[in-house]
């Protein structure tokens, strides 16, 4: 069976009011950061086309609206998606705590082929705020979340300042490319996505 | 010629004529090319084009209809003459009962030919020929009587700047795409079905079977694909252009009913100096007498392309021109000595056409809203709004009470003004009156929002919400009056925030109903691209076309909806009106939900209000009865129905 040409990879962000979901994309996308974004009405995305090996991609990053009030037009907007970020802010637990909203809303909503290995990928934003003072979700417990949920990667960001943007976005496309090709391409347990230093991220499961 | 060629019109006589005519309109507009220094050629001229606003022969308009040619950009004209003064002419005393404003309201000043979807051509056994020009908005222009003949020459010389193809179902109706442009090749075979079936089924329609494989569109699609489209396509509603027909001569009557009217109160409040000057270039060119050569009335006409004024204007369809917005001086005209307004829906229907002046919006928006009643006088209002003041106070003292001891165990609370805090810092702080750091107006619209989700607990705050405050609270300068402003107006919008989202599925199901009934295919091609949900629409219908214009456009775009004149839901055939606007574009795309959801939101900012305004008026009007029936009672912004009136919310913040 010739394996199946794909060119377009959809990933969701979700997460929170106010927890940097649109300033991550466009920090990755564009690379800029504004203070002056608007709270996201309804949804909208950005794409960027990414390289594997000699193979082109475009990435298509839905930004939602983060009010669970909003959540039942997530049926129209996760239809297809291939990989689905979830982000909380470091200095709000609650925005922590509903993490596992999101991903089970997600599953119900995009209800995708195989639930139980669709990847997502945590991001634990805002870590540039205040010297990282007004933390209060340690990253050892959100690791500990993630590895309870099937090993979810982890990175640590602040689009605020672009830290670890591009890791995290670089080890989403991969999750994303894995779940779009599913098992018609074979893909090796290693690939080396082009040198970013992950310091402080668990790497990529892929 | 392109895709002209794809049918075999040999059998038209039009057709026939048509490549000496044509050459001929080609020569003659490269020779005129010499003298014009602007780059537009006239390629097409004729005299004597009228149109029949009424029945009445005096009322009967001439004017000079042309086409020009600027860059790759084909467009078309009509200008009516200026009124001769009795015995100034062979013509002259049967315009005279119309006076020249008038006339100019009937203006076509350089529609782009590829805005024309078709073109309708009529042979009376009695009495002259005319054509009936279809906007691809859907809207039509009045018939165009060509008293001189020339119908032949008009529609030959299209065919060689345009590709024109004559309908399959009527040797009269010819559709129009323009040749520059590839994709909306591939648009004629998807929404025109029966026009390109004459090509691909010809073999028992006549047509020699060669002409099958040499006539079909040679743009780069298979033909197996362009069958799958035909297929697709194929609907019985197939031709919009016959039903808008039907409804043109209503859109029509409509326009000229009011003409008048809106003219002798431009002129008695002599506030029209933007739109006169617009106008001059027009008044000046129809001083030329009828007998004026082309030539020279071409170098003359050439500028009204070039000019960005009359370009932006071009895109006058068939609504009424907007008015200048409402001033001081004609505001007390619609009150009393004690400050009752006299006629509520006579004011309505100013504000809808022109909006009021910023000064006066203080005043008039509480009006418009319902906060205070149009029939309460001064003192009323003056009262109603001191005994208001020291009701917010109150309200506002349940939160601002809230110790912080109290608020730790209240988390409900501590939730909402945190999700109020977060989205007052990024609601239009790059407008003057909010921007800066530790601006007070910042805090005045937490403060507002906050003690509205106290008022309202059960609906509380959603995101949205402080988009609609934000040109209220601006527009107020007062806390109070803008919270009961804002109070006001959520009585009919606060459905849009409901946990379930029934508000906005009964508006987006309304939309969609409009669209069913105003663009069928744009509807059908909705429904085949599996987007009749309208999420596409959301955030237009979500908070009013907030976030689509400009700070002070939506100020305007807001009273004109709120006057509820036309209907109350304007805002849906605004809707329509923006994506019959792009229709083609949408359709020529072939775009699918995303692109869809994508375009629209990028179209932020470049939506041109007025013309939107009158493209929903005029569509509100088409629709008529027909369209306010789709739209179910209890429909936002409509008031709730009694058994809607308690917000089931189930608990979130």
């Amino acid at each position: 069976m010739p394996s199946r040409r794909r060119t377009l990879l959809k990933v969701i962000i979700l997460g929170d009011s106010g927890v940097g979901k649109t300033s991550l994309m466009n920090q990755y996308v564009n690379k800029k950061f504004s203070n002056q974004y608007k709270a996201t009405i309804g949804a909208d995305f950005l794409t960027k086309e990414v390289q594997f090996e000699d193979r082109l991609f475009t990435l298509q990053i839905w930004d939602t609206a983060g009010q669970e009030r909003f959540q039942s037009l997530g049926v129209a907007f996760y239809r297809g998606a291939d990989c689905c970020v979830l982000v909380y802010d470091v200095n709000v637990m609650k925005s922590f705590d509903n993490l596992n909203n999101w991903r089970e809303e997600f599953l119900i909503q995009a209800s995708p082929s195989d639930p139980e290995n669709f990847p997502f990928v945590v991001l634990g934003n805002k870590v540039d705020v205040d010297g990282g003072n007004s933390r209060v979700v340690s990253e050892k417990k959100a690791r500990a979340w993630c590895a309870s949920k099937g090993n979810i990667p982890y990175f640590e960001t602040s689009a605020k300042e672009g830290v670890n943007v591009e890791e995290a976005f670089q080890c989403i496309a991969k999750n994303a490319l894995k779940t779009g090709e599913e098992e018609e391409i074979y893909l090796p347990d290693t690939i080396d996505v082009g040198g970013g230093s992950q310091q402080r991220s668990s790497g990529c499961e892929c | 010629m392109h895709e002209a060629d794809i049918h075999d019109l040999s059998d038209d006589a039009d057709y026939a004529a048509s490549q000496q005519q044509g050459s001929r309109s080609i020569s003659r507009c490269s020779s005129d090319k010499r003298s014009e220094p602007s780059g537009a050629e006239v390629v097409f001229l004729k005299d004597n084009v009228a149109i029949h606003p009424t029945q009445y022969a005096s009322e009967r308009i001439r004017g000079r209809l042309r086409l020009i040619k600027q860059g790759a950009c084909l467009f078309m004209t009509w200008i009516p003459y200026k009124e001769i003064g009795s015995g100034g002419g062979a013509f002259g005393h049967s315009d005279a009962r119309l006076s020249d404003k008038d006339r100019n309201l009937y203006s076509i000043r350089a529609v782009p030919v590829t805005d024309i979807r078709s073109i309708r051509r009529h042979n009376p056994t009695l009495g002259w020929q005319y054509v009936i020009v279809v906007l691809s908005s859907g809207l039509a222009f009045p018939p165009l009587y060509f008293y001189n003949g020339g119908v032949r020459e008009f529609l030959a010389t299209l065919k060689q700047h345009a590709v024109l193809v004559r309908s399959a179902d009527d040797a009269n109706l010819f559709l129009l795409n323009d040749f520059q442009d590839p994709l909306q090749r591939s648009l004629s075979s998807l929404e025109l079905p029966r026009a390109v079936s004459v090509a691909s089924t010809s073999t028992s329609e006549s047509s020699s079977s060669s002409s099958v494989s040499s006539e079909r569109p040679d743009d780069g699609r298979s033909y197996s694909e362009y069958q799958k489209h035909r297929q697709k396509s194929n609907d019985p509603a197939r031709d919009l252009s016959i039903q808008v027909l039907e409804k043109f001569s209503l859109v029509t009557k409509f326009a000229r009913e009011t003409t008048s009217h809106i003219f002798r109160e431009i002129h008695s409040d002599n506030l029209n100096t933007n739109d006169r000057k617009n106008q001059a270039p027009i008044v000046s060119n129809s001083n030329n007498d009828v007998d004026n050569s082309g030539l020279e009335s071409a170098s003359t006409e050439s500028f009204v392309a070039a000019d960005p004024i009359e370009f932006d204007k071009m895109t006058l369809v068939w609504g009424k021109p907007r008015q200048p917005p409402l001033g001081t001086e004609e505001w007390v005209t619609f009150l009393d000595a004690e400050g009752r307004i006299l006629d509520s829906k006579d004011l309505r229907k100013r504000i809808f056409y022109g909006g009021v002046e910023h000064q006066l919006r203080k005043e008039i928006w509480k009006i418009l809203l319902g906060y205070h009643d149009y029939d309460s006088t001064y003192a009323e209002r003056e009262y109603l709004s001191s005994m208001k003041k020291v009701e917010y106070k109150a309200l506002k003292r349940q939160w601002k009470s809230i110790s912080v001891a109290q608020a730790k165990k209240f988390t409900k609370f501590r939730e909402r003004k945190a999700l109020i805090d977060k989205d007052v810092v990024r609601t239009d702080r790059s407008v003057t009156f909010y921007d800066g750091d530790d601006n007070p107006n910042v805090m005045l619209l937490r403060d507002v929002l906050l003690t509205y989700s106290f008022y309202n607990f059960d609906l509380g705050y959603c995101q949205g919400m402080s988009d609609l405050l934000s040109p209220i609270l601006f527009v107020m300068e007062d806390e109070s009056e803008a919270f009961w402003c804002f109070v006001a107006l959520m009585e009919r919008l606060g459905p849009n925030f409901n946990r379930d989202q029934s508000g906005m599925h009964s508006q987006l199901f309304a939309l969609s109903m409009l669209v069913e009934l105003l663009d069928k295919p744009l509807h059908n091609y909705f429904k085949q691209k599996d987007c009749l949900n309208y999420f596409f629409c959301f955030r237009w219908v979500l908070i009013q076309f907030k976030r689509e214009f400009h700070y002070e456009q939506i100020l305007r775009m807001w009273e004109v909806v709120w006057t509820h004149y036309l209907s109350e839901h304007l805002h849906l055939y605004a809707c329509v009106a923006i994506l019959k606007k792009h229709r083609k574009k949408i359709m020529g795309e072939e775009m699918d939900f995303d692109t869809l959801l994508k375009f629209i939101n990028d179209l932020s900012g470049h939506i041109d209000l007025d013309a939107t305004l009158r493209d929903a008026e005029a569509l509100c009007v088409c629709a008529g009865e027909n369209g306010a029936a789709l739209i179910p009672p209890g429909t936002p912004p409509s008031l709730p129905l009694e058994s809607n009136l308690l917000y089931s919310q189930q608990d979130e913040l």
